[in-house]
């Protein structure tokens, strides 16, 4: 309990149960609870103490969950179903916005959050943890999930703690149980007769006093400090080796256990439906048949699915083991990069609802075993049985709080679309909102069309008041975007991401290679670059493309020729026509050197590109730490709330796209990240 | 004819050896029937207006598998007319349940079944259009689900691509909130296995998912079977591959042996074509 | 300066040269070497004809071409200043494999191939430092083609009907 005064604990007979279920309803919540419903525990709402699982059990195991009628009037007797509270916090399907299009303009309304008062009934210590850690994901900022945030404000907590532990419970070995300690508004402990009551916020202390619970007796806390210490006692010797795992685990990236459990594993993406802290989700578009009228909406996904990691050029998890290796590492490992906390809170879902009965406890000791070698010689760990319940790293108080900025879609007409290529075209936007045009070279723009989901474009210029993005017409959704007639409008929301870091190219010579359509997030900073040449040195543009045709940007190539940039150009393949160099675009940097001069390197294109071009500029003298590449991934939401874009510990649409290298590590370029 | 209705796509809906319920899923699209019949000009639907054309077909909906030597010709004749082809249903996108004589020695089964066997003139399999043609875009099912098939209209409407996943119907159990009738109940269901499109409305029911959606991408088959194969006999779970879509790759060994089993002495291997 | 004096200077001086023996330059120099001129447009090397000459490009541009019947002469590979010209000199069955065309005013560091041949058969140590060389060349181009041949700038393969 944080900042209140502690009430004493209260006690309620069984009972008495249905006052507190009357009272809330009173208040105009909807209960939430425990229900028995086709051999499961799930949660639905409940009106009496009746709808409750009186004397229902569970046995669960990997691949197994069986309920057993044991004829004990207990009520809460059992650990945890299928699904949590997440289908309440972060429902399965959340509209998100509507876009409307009439007689030629369109019109972009965010969904206004009207979540139900709830009250949750039995929430376990290790459920409270996920939401907790879900706050963090969601709501924490700087961009939050408004319909979370609103459900969350909307639901009580009354907790249960956990008197008797599954096969599959851990909660002990990830600190987050079975004790309930704190993100609760009363916590239960359910004794023989009836309910140790203790406070956990002032909405809870309010909710005693109106219950007039009993004063708890010496005997009840005894009876309940037994319960949770036997449910803590069952799960000594069934957890994982916490300590230290993040680090062993992204230490055996190339482990074979990846393939051999990839083997078994089906890739049905059970275990992220059934996690509660897992919150990646799709947008879809769901309009009527002339897409006059359309509603985008975030939808539960995984990262197991195929689709879930794929870019117009490719697939950049392709293989079961790399989407088994994406999920594990990121739940037990890149989570505390992201979140300070572990992504897995032990409940055990996962193993049991597997329908193969893979086991992450087992999976973890067999891929990242601790390093026995590095135990003290003397020190023997202290055994599951005693360990101190490991404090939750402390949320902030405003973890709830609004976002730091607005992420509205804002209507933009099209003033113009020329071609720079074949396939790929340049749209001029002019925006009715002004401030998105602050625009840093390296950002980008989460474009919107009415009848399809929103799709990440860089910005290729500013100028003149219009933002203009270069679009390579890969797809059906830049298809019909390179289509659309002068005068008509799309959504944009942003700028978004990280840009090019023009300050640390300050003073200092700057080679720029770009790739192919990697040209166009370079532009802005050429254009900044000549804006003031006078901040930095010398100016190298080496740029590859696939054919003299595929180049873009041709006509001003040469007017940064004579402004002072050093252009080199070279494709793939040519006609005898052209008179310039044919290869690759490393050979551009060559023979070049720039030891002892503390240049900078900014690069984008296809990531081998980007990876050879990295190998060349080192030979030539320029640290990994003044490299910087601009990343593409799967986006569907551009605000780190998705979980699509996430390469290792990073969101490349809020952490990137742009990156060092060094800061990038040994991730950059490997298979299957 | 307005100029709007005039430039409407021509779409015909055509079937080959099927039971119709896939082309009866677009007239269960009641409240849509008559908008999508004021955007998509259907100049061949036999089930619901006796307006015929020969083609061209800017969309192309093909119900049922070629297992007869005409529809192996038509097949083709309909591929040259078509912009588009859309295979509707697990018989035209995997060669549908009649495919389980593909296994078999099909002259004795006629014979078995027809008086006059000569009269019948059917090819020794029954295969997807996809065998003969190329496809263009497919709807899986047995029958396609109708908001599956209303979401591909759309798209073609609007210019944008299907949304149609290929993700397992485990997801769509989860989302509708529908309890595991495989962990919890100890059903052998395929959901694991299976493309998404229906819902999740077999277990909705209490019932195992049998596949009629057919593999998803990268099933892992050998997998699930093992896992059945703990606590059933091998004839158990292979006859679970031995359905609607007995014949798309991934099922095809484990369909094959139940096959076998329920006829010895006739191959369990795919006769060459 | 002699044409093979000013062979021996630019040999000297360049990457392929560098680390060679003052013997071995002046071997190399005598025995077959000279700066020549290439106009824009003079072809330097045929495809499937016999190599007669190895070079290193000391400034300009040559382009290696083949031909592809539907599509005209198209040119894989641009070499620079300090690459080779004509590696298949030293390679059996000697012939060219692209044709070499000066895309502009080019001077070459040009072997007869022949006398080259004989001068690194009579001389094992000449050998054992020019092929590695011609090796490092080869290699390089290698890993570009490679690269080329990945067409990661390609436009989308499946075709795209959504």
């Amino acid at each position: 309990m944080i900042g209140i005064a502690p009430a004493p604990p209260g006690y309620l007979p069984r009972s008495e149960l249905d006052r507190l279920i009357a009272i809330l309803r009173d208040e105009g919540r909807t209960v939430i609870g425990p229900i028995a419903r086709d051999g499961a525990i799930v949660y639905d709402e409940v009106t009496s103490t009746s709808d409750l699982p009186a004397g229902w059990t569970d046995d669960q195991a990997p691949g197994r969950y069986r309920l057993s009628q044991t004829g004990s009037p207990r009520l809460f007797d059992f650990t945890v179903g299928p699904q949590g509270w997440k289908r309440y916090t972060q429902p399965p399907r959340v509209p998100t916005g509507t876009a409307v299009r009439e007689d030629g303009s369109v019109r972009f309304e965010a969904a206004v959050p009207d979540p139900p008062r709830l009250a949750f009934l039995g929430v376990r210590a290790c459920e409270i943890a996920a939401m907790l850690v879900q706050d963090r994901a969601l709501a924490a900022g700087p961009f939050v999930d408004d319909d979370y945030r609103a459900r969350r404000a909307a639901a009580l907590v009354i907790a249960v703690q956990c008197t008797r532990a599954g096969s599959t419970c851990f909660c002990t070995s990830m600190g987050t149980g079975p004790e309930v300690t704190e993100g609760h508004d009363l916590v239960l402990t359910e004794l023989d007769d009836g309910f140790l009551v203790e406070v956990g916020s002032q909405e809870g202390a309010r909710l005693m006093q109106t219950l007039e619970t009993d004063p708890a007796l010496d005997t009840h806390r005894a009876a309940a400090a037994a319960g949770v210490a036997s449910a803590r006692a069952t799960m000594a010797g069934q957890g994982v080796a916490a300590e230290g795992l993040p680090a062993r685990l992204m230490d055996r990236l190339d482990s074979p256990r990846w393939i051999e459990v990839a083997d078994r594993c089906l890739a049905c993406a059970n275990c992220t439906m059934v996690c509660p802290t897992c919150f990646c989700t799709s947008v879809g578009a769901v309009s009527d048949l002339d897409g006059m009228v359309s509603t985008t909406e975030r939808h539960w996904d995984s990262c197991f699915n195929g689709d879930f990691a794929k870019v117009a050029g490719g697939n950049f998890r392709p293989r079961r083991q790399d989407r088994y290796r994406q999920w594990l590492t990121h739940k037990f490992a890149t989570w505390h990069d992201q979140f300070g906390t572990s992504g897995c809170v032990g409940c055990g879902r996962c193993i049991t609802w597997c329908p193969v009965g893979i086991d992450v406890r087992e999976e973890l000791a067999a891929i990242a075993p601790p390093y026995e070698a590095q135990l003290p010689p003397v020190a023997r760990p202290p055994s599951l049985d005693n360990l101190v319940p490991l404090p939750l790293i402390s949320v902030p108080p405003n973890v709830l709080a609004p976002a730091e900025r607005e992420v509205d879609t804002i209507v933009a007409a099209v003033v113009g679309v020329g071609s720079e290529t074949i396939d790929t075209f340049t749209l001029r936007l002019e925006p009715r909102d002004h401030a998105i045009l602050d625009v840093s070279p390296g950002q980008f723009v989460m474009v919107h069309q009415p009848g399809f989901s929103p799709i990440p474009i860089s910005v290729s210029r500013v100028a003149d008041g219009l933002l203009w993005l270069t679009i390579r017409a890969a797809g059906p959704a830049t298809q019909a975007l390179v289509r659309v007639e002068p005068g008509a409008e799309v959504g944009l929301r942003g700028p978004l991401g990280e840009g090019w870091p023009l300050e640390r190219a300050m003073g200092r010579d700057v080679v720029i290679v770009a790739g192919g359509i990697g040209l166009a997030p370079l532009r802005p900073v050429i254009d900044e670059l000549l804006r003031r040449p006078e901040q930095f040195g010398s100016v190298l543009l080496a740029y590859g493309a696939r054919t003299p045709q595929d180049r873009l940007y041709t006509g001003e190539l040469d007017t940064w020729r004579r402004a002072g940039l050093e252009v080199s150009e070279i494709v793939d393949r040519a006609g005898a026509e052209w008179l310039g160099q044919v290869g690759v675009v490393t050979q551009l940097l060559d023979r070049r050197d720039w030891r002892s001069r503390d240049a900078v390197a900014f690069l984008c294109g296809p990531e081998r590109m980007m990876t050879a071009t990295v190998s060349a500029l080192r030979t030539a003298g320029i640290t990994r730490r003044r490299i910087f590449v601009s990343l593409e991934r799967h986006m569907d939401c551009g605000i780190g709330i998705c979980g699509h874009c996430q390469m290792g510990p990073f969101f490349v649409c809020r952490d990137g796209p742009v990156f060092s290298v060094s800061e990038l590590g040994d991730l950059f370029g490997r298979e299957g990240i | 004819m307005s100029p709007q209705e005039a430039n409407r796509p021509r779409v015909g809906v055509v079937k080959l050896a099927s039971c119709d319920g896939c082309q009866l899923t677009l007239l269960d699209l009641e409240d849509q029937l008559l908008p999508i019949a004021q955007r998509f000009e259907l100049v061949e639907f036999p089930e619901a207006t006796s307006r015929r054309s020969a083609g061209p077909y800017d969309v192309l909906l093909v119900e049922g598998s070629v297992s007869t030597p005409q529809q192996a010709e038509e097949i083709v004749h309909l591929r040259s007319r078509t912009q588009l082809l859309v295979t509707i249903g697990a018989c035209a996108t995997a060669g549908g349940i009649q495919a389980l004589r593909n296994w078999a020695d099909e002259p004795s089964w006629r014979a078995a079944v027809y008086p006059t066997p000569e009269y019948v003139g059917s090819l020794a399999t029954s295969t997807p259009v996809s065998e003969h043609v190329q496809v263009d875009a497919e709807l899986r099912g047995c029958p396609i689900d109708p908001g599956q098939l209303l979401e591909l209209l759309t798209a073609l409407r609007i210019g944008r691509r299907p949304q149609l996943s290929g993700e397992s119907v485990c997801l769509e159990c989860k989302r509708r909130g529908n309890v595991c009738v495989l962990v919890a109940g100890g059903q052998p269901c395929m959901g694991p296995l299976t493309q998404a499109g229906c819902g999740a409305i077999c277990p909705a029911y209490g019932r195992a998912c049998y596949a009629c959606f057919g593999p998803r991408e990268q099933a892992n088959t050998e997998s699930l079977h093992r896992w059945f194969g703990q606590e059933r006999e091998l004839i158990q779970v292979d006859r679970l591959f031995a359905g609607f879509n007995a014949w798309a790759p991934p099922f095809r060994e484990p369909a094959g042996r139940a096959v076998a089993a329920a006829h010895p002495g006739e191959g369990a291997d795919a006769p060459d074509r | 300066m002699t044409g093979q004096q000013s062979a021996a200077v630019e040999l000297g001086s360049g990457w392929f040269g560098s680390g060679l023996s003052p013997h071995a330059v002046s071997r190399l120099a005598d025995c077959c070497a000279s700066v020549r001129t290439f106009a824009a447009e003079d072809i330097i090397l045929r495809e499937g004809a016999a190599t007669e000459t190895f070079g290193i490009v000391l400034d300009g541009r040559v382009a290696l071409r083949l031909l592809v019947p539907e599509r005209g002469a198209v040119t894989v590979m641009t070499v620079e200043p300090g690459d080779v010209v004509g590696w298949s000199a030293l390679v059996p069955p000697y012939r060219a494999t692209s044709t070499a065309v000066a895309v502009e005013s080019t001077r070459l560091l040009a072997f007869e191939s022949a006398p080259l041949r004989k001068a690194l058969q009579e001389d094992p140590a000449l050998a054992a430092t020019v092929y590695p060389r011609v090796l490092e060349a080869v290699a390089r181009r290698l890993g570009a083609t490679r690269h080329q041949l990945l067409d990661l700038y390609g436009r989308d393969q499946e075709a795209v009907v959504w």
